[in-house]
């Protein structure tokens, strides 16, 4: 099909829009656009949960979710896993991979916030010096993985591309309508879905979810009403980076690949989807997150792969115009208070 | 005042005492200094040597060293020193560094840069010093033929010569009929790219260009699975050929994957693990194997591992400015001059310098890596024209 489309080379400069591709195989790139939307919605959590309480934009959350590839790759390396290990030795990584992963970046955000962000509200800063120590948190865990680790332990930290075994063989489980489904595409989108179903029953039905949303809708009167605002604080950080950890899981599956700087794109990635959807709002991240994917792999179908980008952020202006404040809306307290 | 004019006085005479021992100093110097070809110089070398392209600068900072301790082993009376600026690849670094060295005068000549990016930053730097340049690996190649330097020259071929071999070689060695050519938008790969694909004409079954930075490549993949090429061609860098790489083998994608000299080095089997193995990559640089004496084993010796990408080319460049000294070039214009009308034979090819500072394209060797076990292993040369 493609051959016929570009019998000679003259013919490039006319290839600018694919649309046979799109259209020929919309299941398949339906199918990857969720499964890389999956990833950006699980990440895109910790900026919304964190947002929704503290009017936060917590920029080290890329790095919360960078430090989490890297505990799955020395959770693999200890074990000793790789592309040859039986069913039972894959399980068993995997599952410890991804308490590891979570206890990571949970731990990671949470020191975040007692370091850089807690002495901070103490003293009643103002937003904008907030922003900056979270950009700040950022570069420094990014240069503890490209630099300081490098100098301590060497490789594979630094400033490369560190390739992360794929203990999980990619296999295609079955075909609907021409459409070939992977275990792993499986495993990402359930694995990310069966998160965020997680945490919204546990925001909205749990007793801790209950102060959660106390605080992001009323700090002052939810203390009054005896809730522990640094309590709730902290819960928030650590749900965002236990969510990042399993996102970090999710994401070593399918590229099977690390880099001290891989939290950025996907970090900005699930801000905007954070936003797209409504920041603040759980289930207007994980709208936000398919949709951004979707949106990126039939852009790079559409058009070539290096437009993925511009047409990510002209749907987030269009959407924002129309509506301002995502589609699903702001606020984590107010939607169910 | 008189208080004032006795300190005066004092002063012209410390002064006039300074200046007579200083005198002095030079005089003992001089009768001493039988050493009068002898000369204290230094060499800068400018590249990323840190970061994640490092491995492919690494290999020609250490030929250089390797060159250097050698010559001087036998020319006790110079004192050569290898002066190392690390760029991290980034025009950005690179300018700083090399307004360092261009104001410096005891710097008579620079490798580098390692890279296109920072040489096209710095080449109007060194050419304002009269500084001379020899670039080890930097291939791009507006360098040379659209914006040529006075000072620059490169002891490698450059992309476009790469880019007709690469395409040569997908069609009449890998026999492919049909090839996808992906790459990454940048001034390294998109015209390295784009003269492969006029090389190989209607052989070319589709066409993408992806970013630098990017993971998911699942809609190239997809694309590459519908058009079934015989070959896949890559121009662009190891961060980005591992991950595309390992995508396209889990989506049962089998062809020949063949990329340029930014796939050159540790790092990219590194990114894409297992999938790396049976990969081609094409580089203007020779095997240290091939190259003449018992450079392979001398490197090997000193540095603790094979040779890697550009070695052969780094002791080659420093070879050509300690021949200069050797000759009796003392300044930045007589190095200049020497490099100019430098004819030899360096351990990679034969050398003379066209006006436009390239060696002669019949002498430029292309040659095709493979991934074996992880490591790049020298597979066969590309015959040129």
């Amino acid at each position: 099909m493609c051959g016929t489309f570009l019998d000679t080379p003259s013919e490039f400069g006319k290839n600018y829009m694919d649309f046979n591709n799109l259209f020929d195989h919309l299941g398949a790139h339906t199918l990857d656009g969720l499964t890389k939307g999956s990833i950006y919605a699980l990440v895109a959590l910790g900026y919304t949960l964190v947002y929704g309480v503290l009017k936060l934009i917590n920029f080290a959350h890329s790095e919360v979710f960078m430090v989490g590839t890297w505990a799955v790759l020395g959770t693999y390396t200890v074990l000793g896993v790789g592309s040859g290990s039986g069913l039972g030795m894959v399980l068993l990584a995997t599952v410890v991979a991804l308490f590891v992963a979570a206890l990571a970046s949970a731990s990671v955000a949470l020191a975040v916030e007692r370091i850089a962000y807690r002495p901070l509200r103490k003293k009643n800063a103002p937003p904008l010096i907030f922003l900056i120590t979270a950009i700040g948190c950022s570069m420094v865990l990014v240069e503890v993985f490209g630099h300081v680790l490098r100098y301590f332990f060497g490789p594979p930290f630094g400033r490369a591309a560190v390739s992360v075994p794929s203990p999980i063989q990619t296999t295609t489980l079955f075909e609907v309508g021409g459409v070939g489904f992977t275990n792993v595409q499986l495993l990402v989108i359930v694995g990310a879905v069966v998160m965020m179903v997680v945490l919204d029953t546990f925001v909205n039905r749990t007793r801790l979810g209950r102060g959660v949303r106390a605080v992001a809708q009323d700090p002052d009167t939810a203390a009054l009403m005896g809730v522990n605002q640094d309590r709730v604080i902290m819960l928030i950080f650590v749900l965002g980076g236990a969510m990042a950890g399993v996102a970090a899981l999710l994401f070593t599956i399918r590229f099977d690949l690390t880099k001290f700087d891989i939290g950025f794109l996907i970090g900005v990635k699930a801000f905007t989807a954070a936003v797209l959807g409504g920041i603040g709002n759980l289930r207007g991240a994980l709208v936000g997150g398919l949709l951004l994917g979707v949106v990126e792999i039939y852009s790079s179908a559409l058009f070539e792969s290096r437009w993925e980008d511009v047409t990510a952020f002209i749907v987030l202006v269009l959407v924002l115009m129309f509506r301002p404040s995502g589609i699903l809306g702001e606020s984590l307290g107010k939607a169910r208070a | 005042m008189r208080r004032n004019t006795r300190y005066g006085f004092g002063a012209v005479a410390v002064s006039l005492a300074l200046a007579l021992s200083a005198c002095g100093t030079t005089d003992t110097d001089g009768e001493g200094g039988d050493d009068a070809e002898g000369l204290t110089a230094s060499i800068g070398i400018m590249g990323a040597l840190s970061g994640g392209n490092a491995s492919i600068v690494i290999p020609s900072v250490n030929g250089a060293k390797l060159a250097l301790e050698e010559w001087s082993a036998e020319h006790k009376d110079f004192k050569i020193t290898l002066q190392e600026f690390d760029t991290e690849g980034d025009p950005a670094k690179a300018t700083p560094a090399a307004t360092k060295m261009a104001t410096d005068e005891n710097f008579l000549g620079v490798i580098g840069g390692a890279f296109s990016g920072e040489t096209r930053a710095t080449k109007g730097i060194f050419a304002d010093a009269g500084l001379t340049m020899i670039s080890q690996s930097a291939t791009a190649t507006d360098l040379t033929l659209e914006e040529p330097s006075p000072v620059f020259h490169r002891v490698i071929g450059y992309d476009e010569i790469q880019g007709a071999a690469v395409g040569k070689y997908i069609a009449e060695v890998l026999g492919a009929k049909k090839v996808y050519v992906v790459d990454d938008s940048t001034t390294y790969g998109q015209p390295l790219a784009d003269k492969v694909r006029a090389t190989l004409g209607s052989a070319v079954a589709g066409s993408d260009k992806t970013q630098e930075k990017q993971t998911d490549f699942s809609a190239v993949v997809s694309k590459i699975k519908t058009a079934q090429p015989d070959a896949i061609f890559y121009g662009g860098y190891a961060a980005e050929a591992g991950p595309f790489l390992k995508q396209l083998r889990d989506a049962g994608v089998q062809a020949p994957f063949v990329g340029g000299d930014g796939l050159y080095g540790a790092d990219f089997p590194k990114a894409a693990g297992e999938a790396s193995e049976g990969a081609i990559v094409t580089c203007p640089c020779l095997p240290s194997e091939e190259a003449g004496g018992s450079f392979g084993a001398d490197y090997e010796a000193k540095f603790g591992e094979k040779p890697g990408a550009y070695a052969a080319e780094g002791y080659d460049a420093m070879t050509i400015f300690l021949k200069a000294f050797e000759d009796g070039a003392t300044t930045r214009e007589e190095v200049e001059e020497f490099v100019d009308n430098y004819e030899g034979e360096g351990l990679t090819k034969t050398y003379k310098f066209d006006e436009k500072g390239d060696v002669a394209e019949s002498n430029v060797v292309v040659w095709a890596y493979k991934v074996q076990d992880g490591a790049l292993v020298a597979d066969q040369e590309i015959a040129l024209g």
